[in-house]
């Protein structure tokens, strides 16, 4: 039921309408499609941004990748829960850790269990949403997870004009050109969080340069 | 509203099947010619003329599809051109405001008012609506907005978008609703195939002639591809395909040599003023880089200015009477 709303949700509707709306380009498709567990990364402008990438996951991937989102935005009523975790197959985590002495869920280990399980995850490092086409500071916790699965890789995604079409703070799209340029999947080198996160980032970047 | 299909009196119509013919028989020709021409240099630097006529097939078939079928088609199509045009030179300008992203919702709106007077062939209204009502009303909405600083630039950036991509497009979808003349078989259908044909030739024979005889440049700081060999080639070759063809117009001969001629000399000026343009933006550099980046303003930059001034010749010729 569930990966069926998702495909008609996706891979038909939003796809449609995102190409007519806004013609998203995307460059370099084919390295989308990568079949075992992976980390799809991206800069943060828009929620266009989650829409855009879930549409044109092959439909395979769709059904196994989780967007990660903020528990306390997503996350204010059971109801907005519950329509996030169906229609957009997302994982509420807390923005923090637990504290020492603290209980509750561990984001970092939530997600490490999706990709124990063997499916993906699709998540902003950014954080919050930014102004459009401007990057704010990368955050740890993908160094984190991906410190503790060093057999998996990151697909580093560069999105362009999203955040133009639908940005933070107004509910009212208007249509814009946006690109999505894929990088190819990329085994991190580095072991500790610190160094992932800085490899995440600079790919990232790289792909900006590449484009621009 | 009930879409026949028109097909089979199409095909009985031979001057536009002629043209059309002859456009895909130039496709063929050039496909080949550089696939011989890869074969015999393998060095040769062809990839840009390859990408370059893999596109037109694209054009091409796209663009005669949709004449083909019937006219309720053919506006929808030249109003979603208006659209991707005037989304992407929104896209690529940085004159305009951040804020005023949502003026440029008036602006789409623009779009189908507009191509709906073209449909029910409301000439007036369709003349007057976007140089005289949208004039009045996106200043207006900008000032509602209440911000002063650098208004006069939005004022003046937004309409001229909208007269460049949505006014002169839409000249081609006007062309449709034109009445029927007395011993004119080809009619609207067939003055649309040639004013675009004889512009995209026109631009291909620059190009040609520039390429290969290129010397004095006329504006080498906005085009420097553009020369004086090029343009005076082009437009005499344009204007001798432009004679040929013209048995898909009402015009005599020398009507057709002049008229060729100003659509030659106007494609010029509409691919240097959008050059212009793009290059104050710093487009100029990365627009090819990337396959399908950019793109649909190149290819209508100068269609954007013959269209209406091949209508209103055309119009004022043929059809005011």
């Amino acid at each position: 039921m569930k990966k069926v709303t998702l495909f008609i949700v996706y891979s038909v509707i939003m796809r449609t309408v995102l190409r007519l709306f806004s013609g998203t380009k995307l460059i370099h498709k084919e390295n989308l499609v990568y079949t075992g567990p992976c980390i799809i990364v991206g800069n943060h402008n828009s929620h266009l941004d989650t829409i855009s990438i879930m549409s044109h996951l092959p439909l395979r991937q769709l059904t196994k990748t989780h967007p990660i989102a903020a528990g306390d935005y997503f996350g204010k009523s059971p109801f907005k829960a519950a329509l996030t975790r169906f229609f957009v197959n997302a994982i509420l985590i807390p923005r923090s850790r637990p504290k020492e002495g603290e209980t509750g869920p561990d984001p970092i280990q939530m997600m490490i269990e999706v990709l124990q399980k063997g499916e993906s995850l699709l998540l902003f490092p950014e954080g919050s949403r930014g102004e459009p086409e401007k990057f704010q500071k990368f955050k740890r916790g993908v160094g984190l997870v991906m410190e503790q699965c060093p057999d998996i890789p990151f697909i580093p995604i560069y999105m362009k004009g999203l955040g133009k079409i639908l940005p933070k703070g107004d509910p009212v799209p208007v249509p814009f050109d946006s690109y999505m340029y894929i990088g190819s999947p990329v085994f991190p080198k580095g072991t500790t969080a610190e160094e992932i996160v800085s490899e995440v980032e600079l790919q990232i970047h790289k792909l900006k340069a590449e484009f621009e | 509203m009930i879409l026949k299909f028109d097909l089979i009196a199409f095909v009985e119509n031979k001057e536009t099947l002629i043209v059309i013919g002859l456009i895909f028989g130039i496709l063929v020709f050039a496909t080949l010619l550089f696939w011989i021409m890869g074969l015999v240099k393998p060095n040769a630097n062809i990839a840009e003329l390859k990408m370059r006529t893999k596109s037109w097939w694209m054009m091409a078939t796209i663009f005669v599809v949709a004449t083909v079928l019937d006219p309720a088609i053919s506006f929808v199509a030249i109003g979603a051109l208006s659209f991707m045009a005037l989304r992407e030179i929104a896209s690529i300008s940085k004159n305009v405001r951040e804020e005023d992203r949502k003026i440029l919702i008036w602006c789409y709106l623009a779009i189908p008012v507009q191509y709906l007077f073209a449909y029910y062939k409301q000439y007036g209204l369709f003349l007057t609506f976007i140089p005289i009502f949208m004039h009045l009303w996106i200043p207006f909405m900008l000032v509602l907005r209440g911000v002063t600083e650098n208004i006069g630039r939005s004022m003046s950036v937004l309409p001229m978008q909208l007269m460049l991509t949505v006014f002169g497009v839409s000249h081609l979808a006007f062309l449709l609703s034109l009445p029927e003349l007395q011993g004119f078989k080809a009619g609207g259908r067939g003055l649309l195939l040639f004013v675009v044909f004889i512009t995209e030739m026109n631009d291909v024979f620059q190009f040609t002639w520039g390429k290969m005889f290129g010397r004095y440049k006329i504006i080498p700081k906005i085009s420097p591809n553009k020369t004086w060999e090029g343009f005076i080639g082009g437009i005499i070759t344009t204007t001798v395909v432009g004679y040929f063809l013209r048995f898909l117009t009402p015009f005599s001969g020398m009507e057709a040599i002049l008229i060729c001629l100003s659509v030659a000399v106007t494609g010029f000026i509409g691919d240097v003023v959008v050059s212009a343009v793009k290059r104050d933006i710093g487009m100029k550099d990365t627009g090819n880089t990337i396959p399908g980046h950019g793109g649909i303003l190149d290819r209508i930059d100068s269609l954007a200015l013959t269209a209406p001034v091949f209508f209103h010749i055309v119009y004022n010729l043929y059809y005011l009477k």
